[in-house]
């Protein structure tokens, strides 16, 4: 780091939005076959009905929400590493945190397509907002789901505003790097702005309010999306514990996704690996497997209660997903999130990037599975026997799922070719300042 | 109207050259002062006297107006149309609290980029800076440089000039 200067950052985020190569345009095309079968799939949906996708009598929430919730938990890792270790001021943050904001916009904009995919009839999905109406028919304001829609909306405003005022400085460090009509576009986005006294003061107060309202807003909005499920009284869904027990299992996907998309960052431009050193890896990997103790903690917790309580539909439903004709997920979903990340408790498999690259990985993938697990089982189980059943995954569905990342994947290919994916201020506010009198 | 501008800028490597430069520029009664740096720096705020930001004021109006929007809306909408919900109450305080949280930030945040955009205008427009092609076309300030620039009137140009060059910058231009 110690070679680092302030020109060095410039030069080596002006390099990575050079013109795409061909290992660019391959993963383009990988991702946007994933989007479009998505795109088919769900038109297909549209055509036929939700009779096409898996989701039946008792499951009546299956692969979509289940979607839902697993993007909207990506989503946090983003607004958490930019707000949250921003006012604790985490020195491993400034040069992740660029893509993970970035990672968060996308996932949001992911997990927003959802609730439409899941309505069926998308085009009533406005139906949701409280508009002027003449039959004067508002929405219930005592719905759960209503309440995500305000945090859904308000969580995606801010990490957009966000995201877009920590660009601001960083596009005009681009935009005096360039020349013709790269420079017109980065001279527009940059809003004239120069890096004068004036224009830092408003703009650092402004960024360090935004990280303060945007920290709780990251830990209300899982809070509320938990209540989707707490609020009602579905054995497995009925729990107090939901809200924190949620935060927790976004923060950890989220960092799992954050370590996904930086390592292959990191491969794909050599100048960055200057920047986002192991030690930036390594301090994310402590926080995965800090929160995967927690969430193994509250797994525990979970079944304890269910003991405990002596709520006989509670014990049968805790019964049903370890040992009932789903426990394929659920002991899947231990492997993941209990198991995997242990080995992070060794600083080898910290600093080993292959490492953190594969438990990242399974990590996402286990906490897909434990938001099918709450789903799916749950609803699968409730009082009535002559009500249970169980969930048969369709291609529709599955189709769907992929074309999600394919959507998610193609925004941030974008991303990192026209925008700098590195906080290049911030980057030069953690180096040594240049003084000519050394200090 | 063309703006006009009479005074002196000037381009630093370092850092504290900068600082001191600002330090000396304010003892001798120029206020009218104006720095570049490639990012924050608490070392120029405290040169410049450590001024302080108005924004916090409209993002705490911004929060103020999110939540009375909120109760607002709930009660209007709610008695509106009654929709009993399992004997509870038809204005019920609890279910106003996540929209009125949310609400709240969303407004404290547009609130607080539209005021960031305003004082850096009005700053701007209050603190012009010089109009020359030179200064528009220099590009090395968010990348490795700083910048002083100094509003006097053309009898202080030599004055201000000095100063800067006591504190070895690395050019230095005049404007009238």
């Amino acid at each position: 780091m110690s070679q680092i200067s302030y020109g060095t950052i410039n030069d080596r985020v002006v390099q990575s939005m050079e013109p795409p190569g061909r290992p660019w345009l391959v993963s383009m095309v990988l991702v946007l076959s994933a989007l479009s079968m998505g795109v088919f799939a769900w038109s297909y949906q549209l055509r036929q009905g939700l009779e096409y996708s898996g989701i039946s009598h008792p499951i009546a929430w299956g692969v979509y929400i289940t979607n839902f919730v697993f993007w909207i938990g990506i989503g946090h890792a983003g607004t958490l590493i930019s707000a949250v270790l921003y006012l604790v001021r985490a020195p491993f943050r400034n040069s992740i945190y660029r893509a993970s904001e970035a990672m968060t916009v996308f996932a949001v904009m992911t997990a927003g397509l959802f609730p439409v995919i899941h309505l069926g009839r998308a085009w009533f999905a406005y139906w949701l907002l409280p508009y002027p109406n003449q039959r004067e028919l508002w929405v219930n304001f005592k719905s759960p789901l209503l309440w995500d829609v305000f945090a859904i909306s308000t969580y995606m405003s801010v990490s957009i505003a966000f995201f877009i005022l920590g660009l601001i400085p960083d596009l005009a460090a681009i935009r005096d790097e360039s020349k013709g009509p790269k420079r017109f576009f980065y001279k527009m986005a940059s809003l004239g702005f120069r890096g004068t006294n004036h224009q830092w003061l408003h703009y650092m107060r402004g960024y360090l309010l935004f990280a303060a309202i945007a920290t709780p807003l990251v830990f209300s909005v899982h809070s509320i999306v938990s209540w989707d499920f707490a609020m009602a009284s579905v054995p497995g869904w009925h729990s107090t514990i939901f809200a924190p027990y949620f935060v927790a299992g976004a923060i950890f996907s989220g960092c799992a996704m954050v370590l996904t998309i930086m390592i292959p960052l990191r491969k794909a431009f050599p100048g960055f690996s200057e920047i986002i050193q192991v030690k930036h890896l390594e301090s994310m990997g402590k926080m995965i497997v800090f929160t995967s103790l927690i969430v193994t903690y509250s797994y525990a917790v979970e079944f304890f209660i269910a003991y405990y309580s002596g709520a006989r539909y509670e014990r049968a439903l805790f019964w049903f997903r370890p040992f009932g004709e789903m426990r394929v997920f659920f002991w899947l979903m231990i492997f993941c999130n209990c198991l995997v990340p242990l080995p992070l408790f060794i600083k080898k498999f910290r600093t080993s990037i292959p490492a953190l690259f594969i438990i990242s990985i399974l990590v996402n993938v286990g906490m897909w599975l434990e938001r099918f697990n709450i789903v799916g089982t749950s609803l699968a189980h409730e009082y009535d026997p002559f009500a249970w059943g169980s969930y048969q995954f369709e291609w529709v569905e599955i189709w769907i799922t992929i074309g999600s990342f394919g959507w998610f994947f193609m925004w941030f290919f974008i991303f990192v070719k026209i925008m700098p994916s590195i906080a290049v201020a911030e980057m030069k506010e953690t180096l040594p300042p240049p003084f000519r009198n050394k200090r | 109207m063309k703006q006009k501008f009479c005074g002196v800028w000037a381009t630093y490597e370092f850092l504290d050259d900068t600082c001191e430069t600002i330090k000396e520029l304010r003892n001798s009664g120029f206020n009218k002062i104006t720095t570049h740096a490639p990012c924050p720096r608490h070392e120029i705020d405290h040169a410049l006297g450590d001024p302080q930001s108005r924004v916090p004021f409209f993002t705490l109006a911004g929060a103020f107006v999110g939540f009375g929007l909120a109760i607002l809306i709930i009660y209007k909408m709610t008695l509106s149309w009654i929709l009993p919900v399992s004997g509870k109450p038809v204005i019920s305080i609890p279910i106003m609290g996540p929209i009125a949280f949310e609400l709240s930030v969303l407004l404290s945040i547009f609130f607080t980029a539209g005021a960031i955009v305003l004082l850096i205008l009005k700053d701007t427009l209050r603190h012009p800076g010089p109009i020359s092609k030179k200064y528009k076309d220099y590009n090395r300030f968010m990348r490795d440089r700083f910048g002083v620039v100094v509003a006097c009137e053309e009898n202080q140009l030599s004055a201000i000039e000095s100063i800067m060059k006591k504190y070895q910058a690395e050019e230095v231009n005049s404007e009238t």
